[in-house]
This record gives structure tokens, C-alpha cells and sequence, in this order.
């Protein structure tokens, strides 16, 4: 059984538009710019996949590649066993692109309208068109604005509108660009809810969603991916990235006695990579501090003894978890200090 | 082809329906041609005994031979800067994008995206037509409506050759197309739609001789005007085809080239 998507080796060099005096100066010299570099990804059938990353990281170029709108410079993608390059007409029914941008609908036509016109473009049989516009408004809960412009939509609306649309021909992969960006709370919830239980679970389909949001993938993805300057950093579940970060410690440390010196002499020792007050310290209670160290054998013990050896009371000694938070800047860190 | 038609219908539903949103818009269009008839008519009225020689050929009534020139160079302008038109609306308001990851070929999506504006001029010449006669004493009764269709028909084939053209150099250049706007100038100028081509130097009438304009603006008066048959406009309709025979078949293929280029460079939807 192939899998739903599987990239290998995939980059993308962009040419960048030359100022005036390149033009002048440098006129046969070409200026690119990489977007990715080398990109190894898999993705099974039924993953809700998270492709994390910061603005510029690439998402959307890896996108557009597999949605067959950009070509790579080098390297294959396969959609369900099907070459995005070399047989894009084979691709598009399999795949459902949910554009983030709200405007890839028309304004001033009613939600039902766009459905039907892109219905028509996704060569779906004339009588089977109504049926299956009317059931995805209802599936996404648009049944009572189907009739309305789409001008009148809420952002959380026009959001669901493009998941409507992105099951049109009920793929087996639907690819969302940002699907919560832009929302409250309560209608992001609804959002990631309505993909993970209603799409993943019920209906079964493989999501790859780009996100620079950290809680959302945290929240959602069976498997994530993380890309930085076109390049993945890391790639698995979200406990697996984490176990990345397997060589480093952290603790809650609360000091009864607590003054500022004792900081940085906590941060002298050898094994301690970070230490900071947690926000959340009350005064007149124990100074709460969190500190990542080097996670060799005894190193917790070490560090206990050392902050009692500087005249440190703790009243408290607390292993904490790393959060997706962590571990993200953890990766991005290196090349960007 | 049922698909190909009903991708057609679609399209030409999508833009009637969403131009039908706008009816202020509409309403001034109107108000705007009758302005434009009006104009015409009185500058006709200021010429009538002014360089009547030189539209002879045409009946010697400035007004009628204007009015056949503006009416039909909507159907031409749309055909050249229309299209490509077309492609930088979808990537400015980035219903480009949707429409592309859909089955859809970008050949569909121009020629089927252009319907509405192909109607929209018919609907903009007729009107000229009825202003004319009904209210200004155009005659109408000579014409030629076969001789005159069939002009339209290849005047719409070999401009819309130059439309794709146009077409490719937006989708690789998003601003500064350098075909349509060569066209748009050089039809206004030399190809005799405000005036006969007696009127210009010897140099700038041969000049006007490559362009496919000139010939389907004056094929399209003789139809009208004298009543021309399609025999005796046979030279006219034979230089038309051969324009459409070799601008039609090589915009295809450098819009095919273009396309590439677009993907390569990730600008297909951008603008």
C-alpha cells in the first residue's frame, strides 16, 4: 500500500526579481532565493499531519508543489502513488487544497454558488451536484447561509466554506494552508474540532495541515513535521520531537532564601544550560525557578547539592516536562543566534 | 465536450450573476455609450462638409462610419486585453489559485472566462447599432449580416491569437504587457477606427497593413454600410484567416511556454 504522500528529496530555488541596479550593472547574473532544500517527508493514510513551521519556513511552497501549482527544481512528491509532476491531471481528484486565503471565493455570489461553480470545475456529474453541495454545507454547518453572499460571511464561516469546498470530490487527502489563522478561541476550537473528529475520524480522510501554531499541532497531529528555512528539522509524533530534547532536564526549584546572586551562581554551574524566575512567583513565598541542565546520570542530584552548597532552603524540587513550544525553539535556535 | 460546455455555462453564470450585483455599474454603462453615440454625432455633424472625400468609399457619413468602428473595436479590445485580463484579475482577487487545483485546464479557464465579455459586447454593438438608427438616422438597411458575421467570427479568431499572447506575457510579467498594449495604442492610431486610412502618410498606411484590426474594421464597415458580400469581401476575409493561421496556432504554444515558466518561477499565482 503506498502512502498518501511521499516526498523525497524535494528542492525549490525561486528567482528573485533584481533591483534597478542589478539590472544595470549585473544584467546576465541570476539572483534566487532556496525555499527548500532536500525535503524527506511520508505520510501514511488516515495522519492528521502537522507541517510546523514560521513565516518563510517553506509550508507553502511544499504545499503548492503537491497541489501541482509550482514544479520542483529537483527531487519527486507522490500523491497516493501518483507523480505530482509527471501526471498532475491524475492528481487533482485525489487531492482536496483548502486555501486559507478567503479570497479564493467570489464575493458577491452566494456560498451555495461557489460550491455549485467549483463543483462544475471539479467535473462532478450535473445531477449529483445539488446533493452533494447541500450535504457539505450541512456537514460544515452552513445549511442556513447557503443563500447568502459570501461577502457576508464571518471569517470562521468562510473558513468552513473552504473546507466545503476542499471536499467537493470527497478526496482521500485534503491539504489545509493555515485553516485556523485569523479566528477566536471558540470558532478556532470548532475549526480543529470539525477536522479531527468529523474529517480524520469519521470520514476517514488524511489531512496535511500547515501551521505555525504550536498548541493547534500539539492539539491535533498524529505526526508532525518541523520545517525551518526549508529544511526538516525534525519529523514523528509530537512525544517523539520532544524526546529530541532527551539529553536536557528540567526542573522547578523553589528557594525559600532566594536572592538575586543566587541566580547567577546557579547559572555557573556546569551542568545548568538555563535558569530563570517563573513568572508566576508570588513575593513572600518561595522563589520558584526553572532550570534546564544537561540530563547525565545524577545530574539531578548534583544540582540539588550545589544550589544547597550556596546556602540555597529549597522547599521545592519538581521535574517538569519540555512543552512542542520548547522543543521548537530548540530546533530554530542554533542557526538563527 | 459535454464537460468542456458545461465548464463554459458555469463560467458565464459565475460572471453574469456577479455582474448583475452591480447595477449602478450597469446603468452608467448604458448612460456612458449614449454619451459616447452623442459625441460621435455631433463631431459628425461639425465634419459634414469637411474631408467628405475620404469616407466616400464608406457612404460619406462620418457617423456612421465612427460608429461601426467604436461599436466593433469593443469586441477587439476585449479579445486582446480581455484575456490576459482575465488572468490577472484571478491572481489579484486569488480565485486563480482555486480554479487551478481543479481539473481545469488554463486554456478552459481563459477561453470559458471570456464568454461574458464576448456577450458583453455584442450586447454593447447592438445597442450602438439601435442608438444609431433609432435616434440618429444611422441606415442600416444595406447590411450584410452574413458577410458582416463572418468578419466578426475571424475578427474575434485571430485577436484572440493575439490575446493569448497577451495572456502569456501577464502571467510571466503580471504588469506590462507589451503585446496588448502595442494593439490597443496602435488600433486607435493606424487602423482607421476614428478616421479612413486615406487620411494617413503613405508610410504609417502600410504599416497599418500588418495589423489584423485594420482589415476586420474595414471588411466590417463594407458589410455594413455598402451591404458587401462575403465574395466581395473575399480579399479581406482570406488576409483574416491567414492572420488567424499564423498568430492562433503560436500564441498556443508560447502560453504553453509561458505556463511552464509561471510554475518554475512559482508565479502562476501571484501578481
Amino acid at each position: 500500500m503506498s502512502s498518501a504522500i511521499r516526498v523525497s528529496n524535494l528542492s525549490k530555488v525561486f528567482p528573485v526579481t533584481k533591483s534597478y541596479g542589478e539590472l544595470l550593472f549585473h544584467p546576465f547574473r541570476k539572483k534566487t532565493v532556496t525555499a527548500l532544500r532536500g525535503i524527506d517527508l511520508q505520510i501514511e493514510k488516515g495522519d492528521l499531519f502537522g507541517l510546523l513551521g514560521s513565516n518563510g519556513a517553506g509550508k507553502t511552497t511544499l504545499i503548492k508543489i503537491l497541489c501541482t501549482l509550482v514544479l520542483p527544481t529537483k527531487g519527486t512528491a507522490y500523491i497516493d502513488g501518483v507523480d505530482v509532476c509527471k501526471d498532475p491531471g491524475r492528481i487533482k481528484p485525489k487531492l482536496g487544497y483548502v486555501i486559507g486565503d478567503e479570497r479564493s471565493f467570489y464575493w458577491r455570489l452566494t456560498g451555495r454558488q461557489n460550491l455549485r461553480f467549483f463543483a462544475v470545475l471539479n467535473n462532478i456529474p450535473q445531477k449529483e451536484i445539488n446533493p452533494r453541495v447541500s450535504y457539505l454545507l450541512d456537514l460544515v454547518g452552513l445549511t442556513a447561509h447557503g443563500e447568502k453572499m459570501f461577502k457576508t460571511y464571518s471569517t470562521g464561516m468562510k473558513k468552513m466554506l473552504a473546507i466545503a469546498r476542499g471536499m467537493l470530490t470527497n478526496p482521500d487527502i485534503l491539504i489545509m494552508d493555515e485553516p485556523t489563522s485569523g479566528l477566536d478561541p471558540m470558532v478556532s476550537r470548532k475549526i480543529k474540532n470539525f477536522i479531527k473528529g468529523t474529517l480524520v475520524n469519521i470520514e476517514g480522510k488524511t489531512v496535511l495541515m500547515a501551521t505555525h501554531n504550536l498548541a493547534e499541532v500539539e492539539q491535533l497531529c498524529s505526526r508532525i513535521a518541523v520545517l525551518d528555512r526549508g529544511e526538516v528539522k525534525a519529523t514523528g509524533t509530537v512525544e517523539e520531537i520532544k524526546a529530541t530534547l532527551s539529553n536536557r532536564k528540567r526542573f522547578v526549584v523553589g528557594i525559600d532564601n532566594f536572592q538575586k546572586d543566587l541566580l547567577e551562581k546557579i547559572e555557573s554551574i556546569s551542568t545548568v544550560q538555563n535558569a530563570w524566575i517563573k513568572k508566576n512567583t508570588k513575593p513572600f513565598s518561595s522563589t520558584q525557578i526553572e532550570i534546564e541542565i544537561a540530563g547525565e546520570k545524577d545530574s539531578a542530584s548534583q544540582l540539588m547539592e550545589s544550589i544547597l552548597a550556596m546556602g540555597g532552603r529549597i522547599s521545592l524540587f519538581q521535574e517538569s516536562s519540555f512543552s512542542l513550544e520548547d522543543v521548537f525553539s530548540q530546533l530554530l535556535i542554533p542557526k538563527s543566534a | 465536450m459535454i464537460i468542456l460546455l458545461r465548464k463554459m455555462k458555469a463560467f458565464f453564470c459565475r460572471d453574469l450573476l456577479s455582474e448583475a450585483t452591480y447595477k449602478i455599474a450597469f446603468i452608467m454603462q448604458m448612460v456612458g455609450m449614449l454619451v459616447s453615440v452623442l459625441t460621435y454625432f455631433f463631431l459628425s455633424r461639425l465634419m459634414a462638409d469637411i474631408g467628405t472625400h475620404h469616407l466616400e468609399a464608406y457612404g460619406g457619413n462620418y457617423f456612421a462610419f465612427v460608429l461601426i468602428g467604436i461599436a466593433f473595436i469593443s469586441y477587439l479590445n476585449f479579445s486582446i486585453t480581455g484575456l490576459s485580463g482575465i488572468i490577472r484579475r484571478g491572481q489579484m482577487l486569488g480565485t486563480l489559485e482555486a480554479i487551478l487545483v481543479t481539473p481545469t485546464s488554463i486554456p478552459t479557464v481563459i477561453f470559458s472566462s471570456s464568454l461574458y465579455g464576448f456577450f458583453w459586447a455584442t450586447v454593447n454593438v447592438i445597442i450602438y447599432l439601435i442608438f444609431g438608427s433609432l435616434f440618429f438616422g444611422l441606415d442600416l438597411g444595406h447590411a450584410n449580416l452574413t458577410a458582416a458575421f463572418t468578419i466578426l467570427l475571424l475578427t474575434i479568431i485571430s485577436s484572440t491569437g493575439l490575446g493569448i499572447v497577451s495572456a502569456s506575457f501577464i502571467m510571466m510579467l503580471k504588469r506590462g504587457d507589451p503585446v496588448g498594449w502595442l494593439f490597443v495604442q496602435l488600433s486607435g492610431l493606424i487602423c482607421g477606427l476614428y478616421y479612413p486610412l486615406s487620411v494617413l502618410p503613405e508610410w504609417l498606411q502600410t504599416a497599418a497593413k500588418i495589423m489584423p484590426v485594420t482589415y476586420s474594421l474595414e471588411g466590417m464597415r463594407m458589410a455594413i454600410l455598402n451591404g458587401y458580400s462575403i465574395t466581395q469581401l473575399a480579399p479581406t476575409i482570406l488576409t483574416l484567416c491567414l492572420f488567424s493561421i499564423m498568430i492562433l496556432p503560436s500564441s498556443l504554444v508560447l502560453f504553453q511556454k509561458a505556463l511552464i515558466k509561471a510554475k518554475q518561477d512559482g508565479s502562476l499565482t501571484h501578481y
